[in-house]
């Protein structure tokens, strides 16, 4: 359950900095800080190993 | 077309880039096997996860060698790479496993307990993924792991690890510690599964002496010692004292504090019928204050920090220009291990452990640990076991 729990919090957190990624216009740091804290998200999402 | 899609797709292949050159040779590393040989006496070959089916298909599964000898005697559990950044455990184990040959009693030998730990890393302090070990032959490789679990196999972590059965709270970190998760459940989080396959051995096969092996800071109280509950202490002090007199290494006894929970020599004694033993030889490159983390650092334990500190006597083992070898670290835990069923047995001679073939203290010290490795290219068909 809580496993289930955290696999929904990281979907949510990654489709809201995916958003803001694509959102984003002018401040290029906030790109490349979008995009760090994507890649955890999405690795952990596809239980890539 | 929005003007953004172009710097925004370069900016994520750069990231994308970076990604895969930071991440493939961790990926490599969490997928490289280390080939054992089956030695002469090797008589077996067992998996965790016959004792905690919970174990099977993951990453905490792993390999139990098995040792039975000619004549019926007792039984001993030796155990390296609880903590898999402490290789001097895992080396030991090989060695009994690829020389040892037992004529009275059986042992059962796991040298990568925490298998998962063993294919885990911590990049942020600069470890090597690997380390090559001289040989006669040339050299062998392994994998050089972390203390913890990898987060990929048991995730996610509590924010407070409530132990089982004690209800001790313990740092988060420590449920994946496999030196916290004793005596584990059968379904409970992945280590805990872990030290429950080994428990449920113990009770299952009544082992006798169940020794785990690892290493310690030089600046940590606990080290260069044999660490013992009040049940194994009396084994514990006589095969100190007779490594001391009769090999010339130290190796005193600690009590197992009966308060912390979690950790193997107390545990395994509160909850089967094996006798405890934890060992600890120093291992300096696993201290704070030190140089680079280089593999020869790992090998030979010598550090210009380290021999300042000892100098201001801030370390707890005797330092100088020599170091802490691997040979010596090796060579102590496999004398202590020797000498711990030589006073059990002598002891309890309806269940006495008879071991030979294996190397001790100046053996190891004069031809290094790699003279007592074999080479799997000229293992036989069938001799190698992949881990």
């Amino acid at each position: 359950m809580i496993m289930i729990a955290y696999y929904v919090i990281t979907a949510v957190l990654l489709v809201l900095a995916a958003w803001n990624f694509i959102r984003e216009k002018d401040n290029r740091q906030d790109l490349i800080l979008y995009l760090l804290v994507i890649v955890p998200l999405i690795l952990r999402l596809l239980r890539w190993k | 077309m929005n003007k953004d899609i172009v710097p925004k797709a370069l900016l994520a292949s750069v990231l994308l880039g970076l990604v895969l050159w930071g991440g493939l040779p961790l990926r490599r590393h969490r997928h490289f096997d280390v080939p054992i040989i089956k030695g002469p006496g090797v008589t077996e070959v067992r998996r965790l996860s016959e004792f905690s089916p919970g174990l099977a298909g993951t990453a905490g599964d792993t390999n139990v060698y098995v040792l039975q000898g000619r004549e019926p005697g007792g039984k001993a559990l030796l155990m390296g790479n609880t903590h898999s950044n402490e290789p001097e455990g895992m080396l030991t184990a090989l060695i009994v496993i690829e020389r040892g040959v037992v004529e009275k009693g059986t042992l059962f030998v796991i040298p990568f307990f925490n298998n998962s730990g063993s294919r885990n890393t911590r990049p942020g302090d600069g470890y090597p993924l690997y380390f090559d070990v001289a040989t006669d032959w040339g050299a062998r490789r392994f994998r050089y792991g972390n203390r913890d679990a990898s987060p990929l196999d048991q995730w996610p972590d509590p924010d407070v690890y409530i132990h089982y059965p004690d209800r001790q709270l313990l740092s988060y970190i420590d449920v994946r510690n496999t030196n916290r998760t004793w005596p584990g459940r059968a379904a409970g989080p992945l280590m805990e599964r872990v030290t429950f396959g080994a428990m449920e051995l113990m009770r299952r096969e009544k082992i006798d002496l169940a020794v785990d092996i690892h290493g310690a800071e030089t600046m940590f109280p606990v080290t260069n010692c044999i660490v013992a509950p009040e049940s194994s202490v009396k084994i514990a002090t006589l095969a100190s004292l007779t490594v001391k007199a009769m090999e010339g290494f130290e190796s005193h006894v600690e009590p197992s504090p009966s308060g912390f929970r979690g950790l193997s020599h107390r545990e395994i004694g509160d909850h089967g019928p094996s006798l405890p033993f934890l060992l600890e030889a120093p291992i300096p490159f696993l201290d704070q204050p030190t140089g680079p983390k280089t593999v020869q650092f790992l090998l030979d334990g010598k550090d210009p920090f380290l021999l300042s500190l000892a100098k201001k006597k801030k370390l707890f083992v005797p330092y100088d220009e020599s170091g802490w070898p691997l040979e010596k670290r090796v060579g102590q835990n496999l004398s202590v291990t020797l000498e711990l069923f030589r006073q059990f047995s002598k002891k309890t001679a309806d269940r006495a452990i008879a071991v030979r073939g294996v190397p001790r203290y100046a053996d190891v010290v004069k031809n290094g640990v790699g003279h007592f490795l074999a080479d799997p290219s000229k293992a036989p068909a069938g001799a190698v076991v992949m881990n």
